[in-house]
């Protein structure tokens, strides 16, 4: 999937502009604060529906314009073209499009754009708490089958309607009965979409390994396996996991059986819960393992070097584009959002090769000189200076 | 008109009288200041509604009342539907609200009663089991010897829930439960079916 063009208006600091991209790489120079990120944000917007940043999007709009408007056309693998649009402004209006066509639902946009972005904060995936792995794996699966996304937005929802409950009941004075009948049926809910929810982390997770490994082997030059495993919080999730082979879609929701097993599980904990006046167990506390050298090996989590951390998390993530191009037969758009300085000379070079090889790729830096002797064919090279993007002739390239 | 296009732009008239109106049309469900605006201004034009209007929503507050059987929208208590010799009292239908009584009705296929809940389980909205008349829901079971209770709730987590709290309730009695089928809408094209329903409707395949 290439970006082939792209006209801005009115998005944060940038100026109006319309670009024609490589399909191959895309250098974006200049210093920080010029707006190199924000070029990038523009153009990955669509691939959530939202900022990647966790901007509002009142935030995005510049601040001396009341809208904003961003139009990109996209090329598919198989060479369909594909013009999607969107516009936001200062009431909360939003207007999505693709193809002419109105697109009401966020989640109507997913896998329309398919992107991976790395920047110095998504490389903390391996050192940084468990909420960055699932999110991570969330996002993957998402892309790859809706059902999942469906599933987990619900079970989210429920989520909090028990939280909300278990707060109430904490407070104010417990009809016993009534309050765990009432437990039970959002436990069942719960249950209903924890079930599929952690089958489909189990299953990324499997699908994501072997990918993560491969590129690691690469890129860290080491002969060690990768292996990305999945640990959930819940013990009847963790008995399925390791007892059930390949979970397929279609297995994954409704299986009635670990469905029970999970409602069970949160039933036998209500009164500890009511209690603690929160939930205590379920997939919003799973975590994933990345260790070095093999399942038993070297716990990445907290007894990695920095530069191990960072492989591995490089590894993971460009793993999603093999996962995605497994299951959907897309390879996304890179975005390299000034990551060079957390990587050595060596390793800078390796994901550069390997990222152009397959994708076409945004690299946004602020130091020329990570780039300045690789010139990988049809580079094309902007700059961003106060928030005017000019394109940088292939001769003159670097400075 | 040059005024009607300032009051569109979020200005206030110079009337507080028309403007109260609007502040009051606005705080109704589906309102916002741009309509309300609109039906304002129409409502006090020289040829309008308005006196009718006054008539109509005063004959409806004073007659309009919730069924005490059943909960749906009547004027006569208890309602037509549950006075109805034809209507086989041991089918009951559970709906979140009076709404859900029209498009069964509308359809015509369904002889059995209904049962209106008036809302969902929805702790964040401050409606625990509590709020909704489930007592009321048993006595009703138990008296009319149901044999049938169909859930026709909303498919969301809310409804889902509800209709599990239900299923709960009911546990153990000797009554059949059943939930409406989800899954393609008839003369719905099949390409543009969400992922959802559609992995629904595979889950529940039928034979011919």
């Amino acid at each position: 999937m290439r970006i082939v063009t792209a006209r801005l208006s009115g998005f944060r600091n940038l100026s109006e502009a319309a670009l024609a991209f490589s399909p191959g790489v895309n250098l974006v120079q200049g210093r920080n604060g010029e707006g190199k990120t924000n070029l990038l944000e523009a153009l990955n917007w669509l691939a959530l529906g939202r900022s990647h940043r966790g901007s509002r999007n009142e935030d995005l709009i510049a601040f001396d314009r009341d809208e904003l408007h961003v139009a990109l056309e996209l090329e598919e693998d198989a060479g369909a073209r594909l013009a999607c649009e969107f516009g936001l402004d200062r009431s909360g209006g939003r207007r999505l499009r693709i193809d002419g066509e109105a697109v009401r639902r966020r989640t109507d946009l997913v896998g329309r754009l398919a992107t991976v972005f790395f920047d110095p904060d998504s490389i903390r995936l391996v050192q940084g708490g468990p909420e960055r792995r699932r999110q991570f794996a969330d996002q993957g699966m998402a892309e790859i089958d809706p059902a999942y996304l469906a599933h987990l937005t619900a079970f989210q929802r429920a989520l909090k309607q028990k939280t909300g409950l278990l707060r109430d009941l904490r407070r104010g004075a417990v009809n016993g009965a009534q309050a765990r009948r009432e437990l039970a049926a959002w436990n069942a809910e719960l249950a209903h979409h924890a079930a599929p929810v952690s089958l489909g982390r189990a299953e990324y997770a499997a699908l994501l390994t072997p990918f993560a490994d491969r590129i690691h082997r690469d890129l860290a030059g080491t002969d060690q396996p990768l292996v990305f495993t999945y640990r959930p919080r819940l013990e009847s999730v963790a008995r399925a996991v390791s007892s059930g082979g390949d979970a397929g879609v279609e297995n994954r929701s409704g299986n009635h059986a670990l469905e029970q097993d999970v409602s069970a599980e949160m039933d036998y904990i209500v009164g500890s819960e009511i209690q603690r006046g929160r939930p205590l167990t379920g997939p919003q506390l799973d975590d994933f393992e990345v260790r070095l050298g093999g399942p038993d090996g070297l716990d990445l989590r907290t007894f990695g070097s920095r530069g191990e951390t960072r492989s591995a998390a490089i590894a993971l993530i460009l793993a999603r584009s093999d996962a995605l191009d497994r299951r959907r037969g897309v390879r996304p758009v890179l975005f390299l959002d000034d990551i060079f300085s957390e990587l050595d000379r060596e390793r800078t070079r390796r994901l550069q090769e390997m990222a152009s090889r397959l994708h076409q790729v945004f690299i946004a830096t602020a130091r020329p000189g990570d780039i300045a002797d690789w010139r990988p064919e049809g580079l094309k090279a902007w700059r961003v200076e106060a928030g005017r993007i000019t394109d940088i002739p292939a001769d003159g390239g670097a400075d | 008109m040059a005024w009607e296009r300032e009051a569109n732009d979020g200005g206030e008239f110079q009337s507080p009288a028309l403007e109260r109106l609007v502040r009051g049309l606005s705080r109704l469900p589906g309102l916002g200041r741009k309509s309300a605006t609109r039906i304002a201004l129409h409502l006090v034009a020289r040829e309008s509604p308005a006196d009718e209007l006054l008539g109509a929503i005063g004959a409806a507050r004073a007659q309009v009342t919730n069924c005490g059987n059943c909960g749906a929208i009547t004027e006569a208590d208890p309602c037509r539907i549950c006075t109805s010799e034809r209507r086989d009292q041991t089918l009951l239908c559970v709906v979140a609200s009076p709404v859900d009584v029209l498009p069964f009705e509308k359809a015509g296929f369904y002889r059995g009663r209904y049962f209106v809940l008036g809302g969902l389980l929805s702790p964040l909205d401050g409606v625990r089991a509590d709020d909704l008349p489930f007592d009321r829901l048993l006595a009703r079971v138990e008296r009319d010897q149901v044999a049938e209770l169909i859930i026709a709730l909303d498919a969301s987590v809310e409804g889902e829930t509800t209709a599990l709290y239900v299923q709960r309730l009911l546990q153990g009695r000797h009554l059949q439960l059943t939930r409406l089928a989800t899954g393609i809408p008839v003369g719905g094209a099949l390409a543009y079916t969400d992922e959802v329903t559609l992995q629904r409707a595979y889950q529940f395949r039928r034979g011919f």
